[in-house]
């Protein structure tokens, strides 16, 4: 009787929500879509720039490798998958640990010697020319390694949507937003109430007095770096159903972490997935009102508005250190 | 001191190597040709391919008595390298004549370099065949020795047009309305403006016009638009990056269309079918030929490269292959390398498809602007993940059959 009274309710629900909609995908469904779309996007872009704006807020650093250490994370996690055949998510336990690693040895064997011999320097620039020598070097050897082909790996999320009355919602979509919210929330609690995560913020705001308070800063580097790309290859991850792994494919969200953390904030991990969101929802809904050539455009006018209003971005600090 | 003495011997022995090979060339009595291709930087892959098919024609020209009419001379094929760089096509197109003294000049793949390379053909008088560069104002400059085998650009978007519109016709099943998907730079915005100038001669409806930034790391707004629109049918031209993304928004968001065309490009990369699967089944590619064409010449001749070569001919293989063999002939009839006589019989040569040497699927005949007034376009349609030629029926093989319209998504599962 239950599951009978259920099922019709199912069926009331259903032809509410759907019926109407499926026959003609009227004005508001479209701007519900193109909404809806772009605010799962914005949270895989706020995704991609976690790890830059992590590095910046400590390091003082730009990170122009980013964008290649997030091809190599989708190329770890690519292998993974199609070596393994395993749930694409469940490649996070390779992957995590790898892109930790990387992080961490790249921090500790070639940005510390550099940033130690610039200790008296305050915006190290020695630092910035190496990640872009990085930068060009990984995108190069991974094009030496793997040739130009585009690859797409076969998952099983690949293609799949949930059905929203007539909006079709893809699944690996939807789980990348959610695991893109869990990933920012983890972090941001990491940061606020762990030992290390204070030690790690102290270090941002003030690299002397946080030595001073006997932090050992370059291991406080290390971890954050470390961390930093963590977040980078769970970005790497999830795009793995969605986009396809080349050489340069880092390359083509790079510029959008870079105006994201400058939107947000940079050093501000809130920030970071506010700003994603945001730039998500502008391609979204000027692609769909006007066109994709605007979609670009306006992101950056409107990072350029940001920018004279506010400098420091959205969340941004007003004065640092 | 030493040093000197050192730099002086490297400049003699140089000088001597210079002398020495210059004297090689010149001693065996031989047809030069020059080929300009870019043999490096990116499109090197390309380059590669199409020498393969003008080394693969000379061999067996060559083999089977050379050019008889000039006593059975060899053709020799000199190959330049120009990078894909105009100004070093230009420099290597000079050099070619002057140093090289071939009686003629094929080339050189990308219309960039083409375009200013025929201008120093012309210059010197030299004829000049052009296998497979689409850019339509290389044969609008008057020249006289500049011969296009090839489809141009806007008789590309043509060929697209009237197959929707014959295919409307054939099966009773008409399409009325179009979505043009385009990149924004010069290939996809100039595909966009003569897809327009034909859908209205032809009398469709464009009620979709999207172009996008090529490497966009996200497309999903042009498929909610297509979803919004809901074209009969879809043109595009993109390249590889973005037709993966697109074939895969399409298919996830299940946009039933009846026809998709696209324009080569990254439709045609062989790993955009590696990509996107099943969801590329039953898209449309504009070609110009195909190995599994039937004319018996072009399937033999690509079973031979491949025992070769260990690979399919590609379009600008078998463009490549047959120009030669254009430019044979004329020296043939010509029964001279003088380059005015060579000029005369090219612009009035008139070879069919199945003849010796001619495995491109339409016939060659220069126009007063010199170009090929044959030149037409196949379509390849993807079939369980791979493309087989189905259009027009006279080039397919029994049993390729198109499939119109693409059936919904529904149906496929």
């Amino acid at each position: 009787m239950l599951v009978k009274n259920i099922f019709i309710i199912k069926v009331f629900f259903t032809n509410m929500l759907g019926f109407r909609c499926l026959k003609e995908r009227n004005d508001t469904m479209v701007f519900l879509d193109a909404l809806l779309n772009g605010v799962l996007m914005g949270g895989i872009y706020g995704l991609t720039a976690l790890g830059l704006t992590l590095i910046f807020g400590v390091m003082k650093v730009i990170n122009f490798a980013h964008g290649t250490h997030l091809m190599m994370m989708m190329y770890a996690a690519y292998w993974v998958v199609e070596l393994t055949g395993i749930d694409p998510y469940l490649s996070l336990i390779v992957v995590i640990p790898v892109a930790y690693l990387l992080g961490y040895f790249t921090q500790d064997l070639l940005v510390n010697p550099i940033l130690k011999k610039e200790a008296d320097v305050r915006e190290p620039v020695g630092v910035l020319l190496l990640t872009a020598g990085l930068w060009i070097f990984f995108n190069n050897f991974f094009l030496l390694l793997f040739g130009a082909n585009f690859r797409s790996a076969e998952t099983i999320y690949s293609g799949t949507t949930f059905s929203l009355g007539s909006i079709l919602v893809s699944k690996p979509l939807l789980y990348a937003f959610i695991i893109s919210l869990i990933s920012t929330y983890t972090l941001y609690r990491f940061l606020k109430t762990t030992r290390l995560g204070r030690a790690i913020r102290a270090t941002g705001q003030d690299r002397e007095a946080a030595r001073l308070m006997g932090i050992n800063v370059f291991r406080i580097y290390n971890i954050a770096f470390g961390v930093g790309i963590v977040a980078v290859g769970i970005a790497g991850t999830v795009l793995i159903p969605l986009f396809y792994v080349h050489p340069f494919a880092g390359d083509v969200f790079d510029i959008r972490a870079f105006v994201i953390v400058v939107l947000g904030g940079l050093g501000s991990v809130p920030g970071a997935l506010l700003g994603g969101i945001i730039v998500g929802v502008i391609e979204s809904l000027a692609g769909q009102y006007f066109s994709m050539t605007w979609a670009a455009a306006l992101i950056y006018i409107i990072f350029l508005i940001v920018l004279f209003i506010r400098p420091s971005g959205i969340f941004g600090f007003e004065k640092e250190g | 001191m030493n040093k000197r003495i050192l730099s002086i011997i490297l400049l003699i022995s140089i000088v001597l190597m210079l002398c020495v090979s210059n004297m090689s060339i010149y001693a065996e009595d031989t047809i030069k040709v020059g080929i300009l291709l870019p043999l490096s930087g990116p499109a090197a892959p390309i380059g590669v391919n199409s020498l393969n098919g003008h080394k693969l024609a000379v061999e067996e020209i060559n083999e089977s008595g050379g050019i008889q009419s000039l006593g059975g001379k060899k053709l020799e094929l000199v190959v330049a390298d120009s990078g894909g760089d105009p100004k070093v096509g230009m420099t290597q197109a000079e050099r070619l004549i002057t140093k090289d003294n071939v009686v003629a000049i094929m080339g050189a793949y990308q219309s960039s370099v083409t375009y200013p390379s025929t201008q120093v053909a012309e210059q010197f008088k030299i004829p000049y065949i052009v296998p497979s560069s689409y850019l339509p104002t290389i044969t609008e400059r008057g020249f006289e020795y500049t011969f296009r085998l090839c489809l141009t650009s806007a008789l590309a978007s043509r060929e697209q047009i009237s197959f929707l519109d014959r295919m409307g016709k054939l099966t009773g099943d008409p399409v009325k309305t179009l979505g043009l998907i385009y990149e924004n730079t010069d290939w996809g915005e100039s595909a966009g403006e003569t897809w327009r100038h034909y859908a209205e001669e032809y009398g469709f409806e464009v009620i979709l016009d999207e172009k996008y930034q090529a490497n966009s790391p996200s497309l999903r707004p042009v498929v909610s638009k297509i979803n919004a629109a809901k074209p009969d049918a879809l043109l595009f031209a993109s390249y590889t990056s973005d037709a993966i993304l697109l074939t895969k928004g399409i298919a996830e968001q299940k946009i039933n269309i009846k026809a998709y065309v696209t324009t080569a490009g990254g439709h045609a990369d062989p790993v955009f079918l590696e990509n996107v699967g099943a969801a590329g089944n039953f898209y449309f590619d504009l070609a110009e030929t195909s190995p599994d064409i039937d004319l018996p010449i072009a399937r033999e001749t690509n079973t031979k490269y491949k025992e070769i070569y260990g690979d399919n001919m590609s379009d600008d293989c078998i463009k490549c292959y047959t120009s030669t063999y254009v430019l044979a002939k004329a020296l043939e009839i010509a029964q001279s390398t003088d380059s005015e006589d060579l000029r005369r019989v090219i612009a009035n040569i008139y070879m069919i498809p199945g003849q010796k040497g001619i495995i491109t699927p339409y016939g060659v005949d220069f126009g007063p602007d010199g170009q090929n007034i044959h030149a037409r376009g196949v379509m390849i349609q993807t079939m369980n993940e791979e493309r087989i030629v189905v259009y027009p029926n006279e080039l397919a093989l029994p049993g390729a059959e198109i499939v119109w319209p693409v059936p919904t998504w529904d149906e496929r599962e």
